[in-house]
């Protein structure tokens, strides 16, 4: 289709030398092939009449007028333009960048500073962990000899315990002198309880 | 719907813009180093999940990297247009120190934000009617309380130019 034209442009040539008249549209909604509304098919469009006379003096004031608003338009874009180059590329723009670079220095060094601080907190952090970790260690190893030590006593008195008992073991020397003494020494397993839970262990032999 | 995640919040756009960190223009890549078990990264990861939502909000144009379990200790770098890195240790600190820090370092201070927001206001004015780009409304029909736009809602007959001239046709 073709373009859209937001605003409907009708140029009106007035006051050519043959004084002819031109006037020309713009397409609008309806595309080329469409018909002409029916209200407006036997409209015969005709300029608006203008005084010859008035026209002159008006297109004179015209002139006047539109070269002033034109070299205000010029005047007032002109400052604005000049007032945005002194903010970018002037002397205070200078000043600027140099105080911020300042601030920015200073605030680096703020930073280093604040970097060294924690660096020294966590040096001495490490250090108590690595002691720490040193300690730990040593105290393990003296728990394992403990340990070691223990068991070793332990072994010892089982062994001694064992010396002892081989004297009452029964072996093929003393057997018949073992089976004797049980024969003669009956031993008596029965015992009786009652409801408070006293055990009485001498009972009647069977 | 309901809101998904585990702090749904920072997904809101009230909280989004309660952030308050901007970066000066030269920064442009923030790196955050930080560890996912221990107690001395705890500010650094409470940092990376509630406070970067807002500052990435705050700066769209900042590259904001996360690296886990890389070096033993936290750390937040950030690298300038004029290849400068800033280095900033952040181990054991609480996720409010460490914002109030970058601010101090690196953000805009509260009195360049307004100066900035002045200046914006000066350029937009928002009584002016036009493209959606530029102003904030493009007809009167827009506006609560005016008549609605005849393309959506027909006018009533007597305020057509139509009926208009038909009366005055009529009457004379």
């Amino acid at each position: 289709m073709f373009q859209v034209a937001k605003y409907p442009v009708q140029v009106c040539r007035f006051l050519s030398p043959r004084g002819s008249v031109l006037i020309e549209t713009v397409r609008g909604r309806k595309s080329r092939n469409d018909p002409k509304a029916k209200s407006k098919q036997d409209r015969v469009k005709v300029p608006s009449p203008i005084d010859p006379v008035e026209m002159v003096v008006l297109k004179e004031r015209y002139t006047q007028y539109q070269m002033i608003m034109r070299a205000l338009r010029v005047e007032f874009k002109e400052q604005i333009m000049r007032r945005r180059y002194e903010e970018e590329v002037g002397s205070r723009a200078e000043e600027r960048t140099k105080h911020e670079a300042e601030e920015h220095r200073a605030l680096m060094a703020w930073n280093d500073a604040e970097n060294l601080r924690l660096r020294q907190l966590r040096e001495i952090r490490v250090q108590k962990e690595v002691e720490e970790l040193a300690m730990k260690r040593e105290e393990a190893i003296g728990l394992q000899e403990e340990k070691r030590r223990k068991i070793l006593k332990e072994k010892e008195q089982e062994i001694l315990q064992l010396q002892e008992d081989v004297k009452t073991f029964i072996t093929l020397e003393n057997l018949d002198q073992r089976i004797e003494e049980a024969l003669d020494n009956p031993k008596n397993y029965n015992f009786a309880i009652d409801k408070e839970g006293r055990i009485v262990k001498r009972t009647a032999i069977p | 719907m309901p809101m998904k995640g585990r702090f749904p919040i920072r997904r809101t756009l009230e909280y989004l813009q309660k952030g308050d960190v901007v970066f000066k223009n030269f920064v442009k890549i923030m790196t955050v180093n930080y560890n996912t078990h221990g107690e001395l990264s705890e500010g650094a990861r409470k940092f990376v999940f509630f406070k970067i939502p807002q500052i990435q909000y705050k700066n769209p144009w900042v590259q904001i990297l996360m690296f886990k379990n890389m070096t033993p200790s936290p750390f937040l770098k950030f690298y300038l247009d004029d290849g400068e890195q800033v280095l900033v240790d952040v181990e054991g600190k609480n996720h409010n120190e460490i914002t109030q820090h970058i601010n101090k370092i690196v953000g805009k201070t509260q009195e360049v934000l307004q100066a900035e927001a002045l200046a914006a206001m000066v350029t937009s004015n928002p009584a002016n009617f036009g493209h959606r780009k530029y102003c904030l409304r493009e007809c009167l029909c827009e506006v609560e309380g005016q008549v609605p736009c005849p393309g959506i809602v027909p006018l009533p007959k007597e305020m057509t130019g139509k009926y208009r001239n038909q009366m005055k046709a009529g009457q004379e």
